[in-house]
């Protein structure tokens, strides 16, 4: 552990700091072993120190060509998968970015013969090319995409999206695409791959900042008045999306409480007393919990899943990824809530980001899911019974695509047999098994 | 059946409390002081009401307090002359606090402040006071402190105007769906028990209230022994006979036990049966040889329906157990266990995987036991159903009871493993085998979990093991006792921290949760698994399927 970290419990936070201070090379060696000790856990966490990781690899790697960088990127981006193979966001983050990067190479060899007419069309967006590229872009920066994105409708709407002629020239989920930029006159467009590709990734690092608040603004076509939805984990995504829906309406969570490996923070979530973690960095600190917003929690073991799935509407989860057949590995005790929907005819929404999509097919189940501490389970004080038993501690689950009913990301709604689409929108074939 | 018996100390030290009472009793009056002062309106009742248990010792030391003729004049606002109205309005809000308090202090009774408040508008309630309202109250004035917390302790009543507050409150706390279900409030002490009930059902309801006597088939031959002691100690009244009083005198006993916890399928056909032998008895037998034949009944009931039941079930059910076989079963059910033995004593080679489940983690004592007679045991948690139902073979699950429709009525969280069972993954079904003693088959009908449920305290959900102190107020207001010792080995998840806490810095989310708007706990004790999750019964007359159910029970019960 770097020196600069000790203050802080090592996680995101501790991460990011030691990332401005040390070498490049002190920086991919602690993530490492952040994500080989577990102790950065999130797929979200996760995903946002890959993330600024590889836009500091990245500004570090003195290099214009853009072959090089994506060597570069390659290199560590294997060597980050290998510590955790399970975290997939991790590998996602990474093939996102070896995919800028191949875009801007590509880009620029056709700027090179359609530089003058893009130029005038990209004009209005003279204020975005002063932006330093390596200053992150901040938190208020939505408005600023906003406009961006009503000021060049044709290629950011949905619509254009999916019927874009070749998606493999664009990248759809970060709307402010950087592409244009590169064309800007002022810009030497073939000796600037760098500067677009960490614009490129500071829109990535964007994008997992507000994917929550994005997906949120989908809740009020999903939950109505007076629903019974049920939910699982305390995950973030869901809480936001379920107060998004709470500042209109009135329905009521049953809450299951993920025993034992996350009830702590199930608890703290619904009483609203959540510490804000280290991984949970300011946004969602000072979010009120949803009984503050008049809204009826019910709490119940896992065990009373099936005993109240007849009463229940909706069932929205949280997932920690999401495959390309559709299927998703989230926590343990997801599957049979799943199943228990839809022996009850109850339909399961999952929501979760574009960047926990994964372009990997579960080939073989077991290898995704993550055994954790037993003692949660058979705590030590039982000690003649530990000695005698096998105690199982899974973390997460796999569920089956044909138990999920719809997945809402940043994008929109989707049908789980559509996913394979977002997959190959989002990552370039090469980047699969890179 | 093995955690049965065995008083707790604690139960033991009830019930010198409440043979304290009986033989003191102090002011047969006490509760009638409590309620409020007769003149004010009901706001300012409120306060004033509050200002009295603020100003006046509550906890007084002294047992006998002259509470009767305690002036209400004392209070200035007596004087003041009111309208017929309002006195309807105030005589109306007294009722319904006095309701509430007689409730609570039935159900709470020495759970400690419904000490009376002294000097009260004693004569603003007519002296007709319930005796065993009488006992609960007088028991909590005269208690120097609170009983050891237990499982389900009721909040500490306080005064009428903050009871009402309070239920309201409580009605918060209400899962709206399960209101049916919330009807009787569990009793907390032996406090207010009439004197009609018998010590051994005291003890037995102690052990019942706790789970420390828990299954469906060990409630009832506990109830069943602990009848047959009642009956043992038991003597005709003159000029009734012992077929007509006693059957009165036993439904004291029961209703008694049904305030402890409410009654299981078992239970109440194993009274069915024997109310129906004492109205059969010849009403010219003697006393003597009547209570040897009923007692002489009793015994080849346990033995017929529940002893000799279990095995013959054990023996076919281990039959079904094959070598290589991963058996998966959900909690601890006795019969299941004997299977297992079973199963294992005849040589046989397989693997048992056990589901356990929050809170009372009934499958550990399972794991024990089964560990410890040799078998490969394997143990997680409803999350990890899944992952243990992959490689299973087969199932084995215990019952509560079997409805008519066929529907397995069982410890919450016996359906998801049944489903789990049902809906594998690699598409392979799994025999889902229930065993079940005929005495649990019911003639009710459920659809779901939601008609027919129990629900325990949902204190118990907390992770910590002191539910009293989260209830009281006021640290200084009420000492709080050690917790009691934790007889069921570790029921609960570890406490955080050490459990003599007060409440207010506790470090659980949910600590606070009764003062929490919109948070409700639920704490449902079973579910109902569908009959086509289940592919065989075994009980005592063979195997059946699900459907067959209400054809034996018309058999059993019309034999």
């Amino acid at each position: 552990m770097p020196s600069s970290s000790l203050a802080l419990t090592p996680g995101l936070g501790s991460f990011l700091k030691c990332l401005k201070t040390n070498p490049i090379d002190t920086s991919i060696e602690t993530l490492i072993s952040l994500l080989k000790r577990r102790q950065i856990r999130h797929s979200r966490s996760c995903a946002t120190a890959t993330a600024y990781l590889l836009r500091s690899v990245i500004s570090a790697c003195r290099t214009a060509d853009s072959a090089k960088l994506i060597e570069r990127v390659q290199s560590v981006g294997r060597r980050l998968m290998a510590a955790q193979p399970r975290e997939m966001v991790v590998g996602n983050i990474v093939r996102r970015v070896l995919g800028l990067i191949r875009d801007e190479a590509e880009d620029d060899r056709d700027a090179e013969f359609a530089l003058s007419d893009i130029g005038s069309e990209s004009q209005p967006q003279t204020p975005r090319a002063y932006d330093d590229p390596s200053v992150p872009l901040d938190r208020d920066s939505p408005s600023f995409r906003s406009d961006d994105r009503s000021s060049r409708p044709p290629l950011t709407s949905m619509f254009s999206l999916l019927s874009h002629p070749e998606p493999e020239n664009s990248l759809p989920s970060t709307p402010g695409s950087s592409s244009p930029i590169g064309r800007f006159p002022g810009h030497a467009p073939s000796k600037d791959v760098r500067a677009e590709v960490l614009e490129g990734i500071g829109e990535i690092i964007d994008e997992l900042g507000q994917v929550d608040d994005q997906i949120a603004a989908y809740a009020l076509d999903h939950i109505h008045s007076n629903e019974i939805i049920l939910t699982h984990t305390s995950s973030t995504t869901v809480q936001k999306f379920l107060l998004k829906a709470a500042a209109k309406r009135k329905f009521t969570v049953i809450h299951a409480e993920s025993y034992p490996n996350n009830h702590e923070a199930t608890h703290a979530t619904i009483s609203g007393s959540a510490v804000s973690d280290d991984d949970n960095i300011g946004l969602e600190a000072f979010q009120k919990p949803l009984i503050e917003h008049g809204i009826t929690v019910i709490l119940i073991p896992d065990s009373a899943v099936f005993a109240l799935m007849s009463r229940v509407n909706k069932v929205i989860l949280g997932t920690h990824s999401v495959l390309a057949n559709g299927g998703l590995v989230a926590a343990a005790g997801t599957r049979v809530i799943a199943r228990a929907a839809k022996v009850h005819q109850t339909p399961v929404v999952v929501v979760s980001g574009v960047y926990k999509l994964s372009p990997v097919y579960p080939f073989d189940f077991d290898s995704l899911i993550e055994y954790g501490d037993p003692s949660k389970v058979l705590p030590y004080e039982e000690g003649d019974l530990v000695d005698l038993v096998d105690v199982q501690n899974p973390i997460y689950d796999y569920v089956p695509a044909e138990l999920v009913d719809l997945y809402i990301t940043n994008l929109g709604g989707h049908a789980p047999s559509y996913l394979y689409r977002i997959v190959s929108d989002h990552y370039r074939k090469e980047d699969i098994s890179f | 059946m093995n955690r049965k018996l065995g008083l707790r100390r604690s139960v033991g030290r009830l019930w010198h409390h409440f043979f304290f009472h009986k033989m003191t009793e102090p002011s047969e009056l006490a509760p009638t002081a409590q309620v409020s002062n007769p003149a004010s309106s009901p706001p300012e009742q409120a306060q004033s009401a509050t200002e009295n248990s603020q100003t006046l010792p509550i906890r007084d030391s002294k047992p006998t307090q002259p509470t009767k003729d305690a002036p209400a004049s004392t209070d200035g606002a007596t004087e003041k002359p009111l309208s017929p109205a309002e006195l309807k309005k105030k005589a109306k809000a007294d009722k319904a606090a006095r309701r509430i308090q007689e409730k609570l202090a039935k159900e709470g009774g020495a759970t400690g402040s419904t000490a009376p408040t002294p000097g009260v508008g004693a004569q603003a309630r007519p002296p007709t006071t319930p005796k065993k309202d009488a006992n609960g109250a007088a028991s909590a004035q005269k208690g120097p402190r609170a009983p050891p917390p237990r499982r389900g302790s009721g909040p500490l009543a306080q005064t009428g105007s903050v009871l009402v507050e309070q239920k309201k409150k409580k009605d918060d706390k209400k899962v709206a769906v399960f209101g049916h279900l919330y009807g009787q409030q569990r009793r907390v002490t032996v406090a207010g028990a009439t004197k009609e009930v018998h010590h051994a059902i005291l003890a037995l309801g102690m052990q019942l209230m706790d789970y420390t006597i828990c299954g469906s088939s060990a409630r009832c031959v506990a109830t069943l022994i602990a009848f047959k002691r009642v009956i043992e100690s038991y003597t005709t009244p003159l000029g009734t006979s012992l077929a007509r009083h006693l059957t009165t005198h036993l439904s004291y006993q029961i209703t008694y036990l049904s305030t402890c916890r409410p009654l299981s399928i078992s239970q109440g056909n194993a009274i069915r049966a024997l109310k129906l032998f004492i109205a059969g008895i010849d009403p010219s037998t003697p006393e003597a040889s009547a209570k040897t034949s009923l007692c002489e009944y009793i015994d080849s009931f346990i033995r017929e329906k529940i002893t000799v039941a279990d095995q013959v079930i054990a023996d076919s059910a281990a039959q079904k157990v094959q070598d290589g076989d991963v058996i998966v079963t959900f909690a601890g059910s006795s019969i299941v266990k004997q299977t297992l033995l079973l199963a294992h004593q005849q040589g046989k080679r397989f693997r048992v995987s056990i589901i356990d489940s929050r809170p009372l983690f009934e499958g550990k004592s399972l794991a024990r036991d089964l560990a410890k007679c040799g078998l490969d045991v394997q143990y997680s948690l409803v999350h990890a159903i899944t992952h243990a139902i992959k490689d299973a073979t087969k199932v084995f699950l215990g019952a509560h009871a079997m409805t008519s429709n066929g529907g397995l009525y069982s410890r919450v969280g016996t359906a998801l493993v049944a489903m789990s069972a049902k809906e594998r993954a690699s598409g392979v079904e799994i025999p889902v085998i229930v065993c079940c003693e005929t005495i649990k088959f019911t003639d009710r009908v459920a659809l779901d979990s939601i008609v027919v449920n129990e629900i325990a305290d949902a204190n118990e959900l907390l992770p910590m093991s002191t539910p009293v102190s989260l209830v009281v107020r006021n640290p200084a207001d009420a000492y709080v006792p050690p917790p009691p010792e934790n007889k069921k080995g570790g029921n609960r998840a570890p406490a955080p921290e050490p459990p003599v806490v007060p409440h207010n810095n506790s470090s659980s989310p949910l600590a606070n949760w009764h003062n929490t708007p919109n948070l409700q706990l639920l704490n449902i004790m079973y579910d109902v698994t569908p009959a086509e999750y289940v592919d065989m019964v075994i009980t005592e007359m063979g195997s059946l399927p699900p459907s067959a159910v209400p054809i034996v029970h018309r058999m059993v019960t019309n034999l």
